[in-house]
């Protein structure tokens, strides 16, 4: 699992797009001050990592576990949120499926900013019959919608978390392409690219010193937006029985059998999973969008 | 523009014979086809029966051949035959579409409805409560599975009024009230999400247009805000809206699949699901084809329409 | 006198007190009306039900044939002596069982007007042994071994068939019972029954709309006078499981699908309805653990027992089925069934006693074999990606942890499964199977004889082969029986394939239908030609 831990990753990104020399600190709360929304998306995010990361000691019950005496309890002290149709905890298993949703959201949206940035990168830099060669490609990819090829490629793959990351992650991959790229095209004819060229630094070494560090800004921006997209489409696979596999509780899969079929006899099977999911995506867009006015403000008319 | 028109379906022709190909090559790509469905409904397997099989419906040739047969028949419209219900795919597909674009439609006005109003609304009253509550609910909307939404629909209308949406697909024909009342709350909870789109660009869109210069000019010579408002600055702002309405219209698929499925109704979208489960290829292939083709005919009417609105934007090397 | 007259009051008084509470046997059935019957998925194949090998087609198709034989659709049990005629009038064996002559009825059309012959029996059963001359052949045949013995079949009259059988066989009558024995029309192709349904049954099908509905409409022509009763039928696709059980609850589904309805939800809608009418009734479908004897480790029967120890059985049915299954060998116990082994005998069997004692008796196995709790032996578990395998699967892993194995789950797509099993692609795998009819022939040719396709466990053991093959040609019933039990017991002691339950169906419907009557194997019944419902 991606190694993030909450309030530090927002302290350490922001000083790194904007070479000011304050605290982390204070400019964590300046962030907060000026973008209270943010500043509570923000606060979601890290109680889900951290919830994901000690998923373990928040947990009350083995979220696995089966127990025949106790289906469909409802909420109660012994179980904070009830148990399902085979007597699991459902709180349990929520904190556990944090770790799934995260582990497949931010898995996702790395490698698909990571792959499309890169592509984003050379292609902008590289330009020519490349670059117009690799935005056929991207078009390609991005004009099948989003589920649909998520929907075949995780049927292509099959299930297991790797193969869900890379299902979504493909169909995620253009966007961070594109706006990687576009980031690109921008500053590539800067003076300082100029002069860097005329010195004869090789092409590869100016792409990734000077043009890269400043694609940043827009790179986190993409990062939260999609982080939240990645989250549903699991959770949306997941629920269409295509996701992550049993035994590792998912939030969509929480919602897909058991629930729609004790719905009625036991609502919070379909709500608790729900909120789950919704208050993740939530966060990540609320913490997205103010990262972006902060950030980029170019961008947020997109 | 003739010159452009023509480009760019050019562009768009050879993107939907790129995307022929991923689709085509993905889905073989999945393990299992309808072969082993067919054993696995019938509970036992045998190699030459299977051999046999593979043969009557044209799967023993390699992969090239394949595609180029179906692109040949895609040629003269002919779809195939469906590999689990032996008919032809359009036969089978005809049907469904009417329903799956009615919801659609219907999920667009409700869209519209509630995502341009609130938008202009926000931005006129920026930072106020009531634009962050709009806000917030937007971004609720766009938080939320599509397909919770629906199963929540569903369970608060059982549990607060006793009532249960009709669960199987009754035709406008047979009970026009009971038709509306299906449709109408799936479209709600599609629409909620595209809502939730719509309204955050109205909002920024009218917000970047209203600090441009005319704005304050107009607002100088002492016309009234309203007039502001709606002459000048919703006008200018339409643009990106539209774009985003048509983009969202293709890309509304996504939540039509999940909402299809949880109220029952037998459109293109839930079909799809099926399809692919059943690895029935010609269907697979030739709805996801129609969605691209969509997708990219969409794309390309809302920038040609970028074109009229915006007599700014410019044609040519573009 | 005074008695006569004391009886007559007494009589009247019975009448009068007891008329009310009479059954559905005494009303007079009302032609006419409607139903609307559940379906829990589209039909795979549509009417192909002898491609297929699910209830998902051979339920919904039903209405639309005829068999030989069938099970009398008014009772609840299936055996020999429930066996009525249907386009057989009369039939009888001769020489000692290895002939089976048929005598069919003159009167039957098949729906689309033309007449029915022994030409069509001959057909659809040349096809289904695929017989070196058959006219026809079927791209998938599940139930060929189901024929295996059947030497030839003759059509020497225009109304006369007659099995000729290679040895002794009394399980053909039965199987010909069976709902996935339906005749074919020798005059359409195999082919067409996937798209549409050439029958000679009470009802012909008027519209299949894919993914929706299969719309039924009245035969006239059906060769019982009076009926069917109902005028139309409408089996309705919900794929939802929530939405299924909403829709019956609302009365927008009259009639539920066979084995669909487990305890708690048919304790829940009785409880929403209090009117609605639950049967219950035995599926024979069991839940059962395959092991592939051929690969380590479950080629060391000590582990193959342990596993068959260590499982409590009960506590299944408890976890998974909330009570809704019975525990049973081989072949569903009474009353559900007419073979299975009593629970007496049970107990003699591993995995039955106290579950203290099986799971001490199960560690001291795996101890032998070099296991324990703490340093386990660590396998991969394999089952259906769906839900009920799944739920079924958990628990036995929570079990088996307990005796020293350490299970991973390892989920596979349906369309691999049987792949899976007839290749040996596998260790342990937690299974489900359902029986065309409760029968050993049936039972123990597909799931235990050497070289079946369907013994996933791939064990061969000369001692069951010559049970099954004794059993099969005994016509005693009295001493079939007892090879039976003595069968059932070699198989769970030599642990290839330990059963876990038979699982219960709580069938549901409305009570103004009459006359739909469950039977204690879901693939029999609902040929709907005597349901019938009030007004």
């Amino acid at each position: 699992m991606a190694a993030v831990s909450g309030a530090g990753s927002a302290a350490t990104v922001v000083p790194a797009a904007r070479p000011s020399r304050a605290g982390a600190g204070t400019t964590l709360l300046r962030f907060c001050r000026k973008k209270p929304l943010g500043a509570v998306g923000g606060f979601i995010m890290f109680l889900i990592i951290f919830t994901a990361v000690f998923a373990n000691v928040l947990q009350t019950q083995d979220p696995i576990a089966t127990n025949a005496a106790d289906t469909l309890a409802r909420p109660s002290a012994a179980h904070w949120l009830g148990t399902d149709h085979l007597g699991r905890d459902i709180y349990s298993r929520i904190v556990h499926g944090a770790r799934v949703s995260l582990l497949v959201g931010l898995g996702s949206t790395l490698v698909a900013s990571v792959l499309g940035g890169i592509i984003g990168l050379l292609s902008g830099y590289v330009g020519g019959k490349t670059d117009l060669v690799v935005q056929r490609i991207m078009d390609i990819l991005q004009g099948l919608p989003l589920l649909v090829l998520a929907l075949v490629m995780s049927a292509a793959l099959g299930p297991s978390i790797p193969n869900v990351i890379l299902a979504i992650s493909i169909p995620i991959m253009p966007r961070a392409a594109r706006v990687i790229r576009a980031s690109v095209l921008s500053i590539r004819e800067f003076q300082y690219v100029e002069a860097a060229r005329a010195l004869g630094l090789r092409h590869l070494r100016i792409a990734f010193r000077h043009i890269l560090p400043n694609t940043i800004g827009p790179f986190i921006v993409l990062g939260t937006a999609q982080l939240g997209s990645a989250i549903l489409v699991e959770a949306t696979l997941s629920f269409l029985g295509l996701g992550v596999p049993e035994p590792y509780p998912s939030w969509g899969r929480m919602l897909s059998v058991s629930a729609a079929e004790y719905a009625q006899k036991a609502p919070w099977l379909v709500l608790f999973p729900g909120i789950a999911i919704s208050l993740a995506v939530f966060g990540s867009n609320l913490l997205g969008d103010a990262l972006r006015d902060t950030l980029d403000p170019r961008l947020r008319g997109a | 523009m003739k010159t452009y028109l023509a480009q760019r379906l050019g562009i768009a022709a050879l993107t939907l014979f790129g995307m022929s190909i991923v689709i085509f090559v993905l889905l073989r790509l999945a393990p299992g086809d309808i072969v082993d469905i067919l054993f696995s409904t019938g509970g036992y397997v045998n190699p030459s029966e299977r051999a046999a099989i593979e043969k009557e419906l044209g799967l023993d040739k390699p992969i090239w051949r394949q595609y180029l047969d179906w692109l040949r028949n895609m040629a003269t419209g002919d779809l195939g035959k469906s590999y689990r219900y032996d008919l032809p795919a359009w036969e089978i597909i005809r049907p469904l579409f009417p329903i799956t674009l009615e919801l659609a439609t219907l999920a667009m006005i409700v869209a519209v409805v509630l995502g341009v109003p609130t938008g202009v609304i926000s931005a006129v009253r920026q930072d106020s409560m009531l634009d962050y509550v709009l806000r917030i609910l937007s971004l609720a909307g766009l938080s939320m599975p599509a397909f919770w939404l629906g199963m929540v629909i569903i369970l608060v209308l059982v549990a607060w009024i006793g009532w249960i949406p009709p669960m199987t697909y009754v035709p406008a024909t047979e009970n026009f009230r009971l038709h509306c009342i299906q449709f109408a709350l799936p479209a709600l909870a599609v629409g909620y999400r595209s809502s939730a789109l719509i309204m955050r660009i109205t909002r920024s869109a009218l917000l970047e247009v209203m600090r441009e210069d005319y704005i304050r000019t107009a607002r100088a010579k002492g016309q009234g805000e309203r007039t502001v408002i709606w002459s000048h600055a919703l006008k200018n702002a339409i643009l990106p809206v539209v774009t985003v309405i048509g983009i969202e219209f293709a890309f509304l698929i996504g939540g039509l699949i999940v909402t299809e499925t949880v109220f029952n109704l037998p459109g293109v979208a839930r079909f799809l699901v099926q399809a692919i489960a059943w690895r029935d290829y010609p269907i697979v292939q030739s709805l996801v084809m129609f969605t691209a083709a969509i997708v990219i005919l969409s794309n390309l009417a809302v920038d040609m329409l970028y074109g009229v609105l915006d007599p700014r934007v410019r044609y040519g090397s573009g | 006198m005074t008695s006569f007259r004391i009886a007559a009051v007494w009589a009247i008084l019975g009448a009068l007190l007891l008329g009310p509470a009479v059954p559905a046997v005494a009303q007079t059935p009302t032609p006419g009306g409607h139903l609307n019957i559940m379906l829990r998925e589209d039909l795979p194949q549509g009417f192909a039900v002898h491609e297929t090998s699910t209830i998902s087609t051979s339920f919904p198709s039903m209405p639309c044939f005829n068999n030989l034989v069938v099970f009398d659709q008014l009772k609840r049990t299936e055996s020999v002596d429930t066996l009525v005629g249907e386009l057989a009038e009369k039939w009888s064996w001769q020489d000692n069982y290895r002939n089976l002559v048929f005598f069919l009825r003159k009167d039957v059309k098949w729906h689309d007007g033309k007449p029915f012959t022994s030409r069509d029996v001959k057909f659809t059963f040349d096809m289904l042994r695929e017989a070196p001359d058959a006219p026809a052949k079927l791209r998938i045949n599940p139930r060929k071994d189901w024929y295996a013995n059947v030497e030839a079949v003759e059509a020497p009259e225009p109304y006369t068939v007659v099995f000729r059988l290679k040895r002794p066989q009394p399980s053909l009558l039965m199987m010909l019972a069976s709902g996935y024995t339906p005749i074919y029309a020798a005059h359409v192709p195999p082919a067409s029954y996937r798209t549409s349904c050439v029958g000679t049954g009470p009802f012909k099908v008027k519209e299949w709309r894919k993914g929706e509905f299969v719309d039924y409409v009245k035969n006239p022509d059906y060769f019982v006078k009076g009926r069917p009763y109902l005028d139309t039928l409408r089996y309705v696709v919900i794929e939802n499981r929530g939405t299924r059980m909403s829709a019956l609850q609302s009365g927008k589904l009259d009639v539920s699908f066979p084995g669909e309805m487990t305890k708690t939800i048919s304790e829940q809608i009785k409880k929403a309805v209090p009117q609605i009418v639950v049967t219950v009734v035995g599926q024979t479908v069991a839940d059962n653990i395959i092991m592939n004897v051929k690969k380590p480790p479950f080629d060391n029967l000590k582990i193959r027992l342990a596993v068959s120890h260590g499982i409590d059985r009960r506590a299944l049915i408890q976890a998974v089925h909330q009570g809704g299954a019975v525990v049973g060998a081989a072949l569903p116990p009474k009353p559900w069934g007419i073979w299975g082994v009593p629970e007496q005998g049970l107990l003699a069997l591993p995995g039955y006693g106290k579950p203290a004692d099986e799971k001490a008796k199960a560690r001291k196995l795996m101890a032998e074999a070099g296991y324990t709790v703490e340093k386990p032996l660590k396998v991969e578990i394999a089952t259906r990606a769906i839900a009920i395998y799944v739920d079924m699967a958990s628990f036995v892993i929570s079990e088996l942890k307990q005796i020293g194995i350490d299970a991973a789950l390892k989920q596979v797509e349906t369309a691999q499964w049987h792949a899976m099993g007839t290749r040996g692609d596998y260790q342990i795998g937690a299974n489900l199977t359902g029986l065309g009819i409760d029968d050993p022939d049936a039972n123990f040719y597909e799931n235990y004889a050497c070289g079946s396709p369907r013994n996933y466990s791939h064990h061969c053991s000369e001692q069951i082969m010559k049970l099954i093959d004794q059993q099969s040609q005994e016509v005693n019933l009295q001493k079939r029986l007892e090879l039976v039990l003595a069968l059932q017991k070699r198989v769970e002691e030599e642990a290839p394939r330990p059963i876990l339950d038979w699982k219960l169906d709580y069938f549901t419907h409305w009570p103004y239908v009459h006359n739909m009557i469950p039977q204690n194997n879901i693939y029999n019944y609902g040929r709907m030609q005597d349901v019938w419902r009030d007004k």
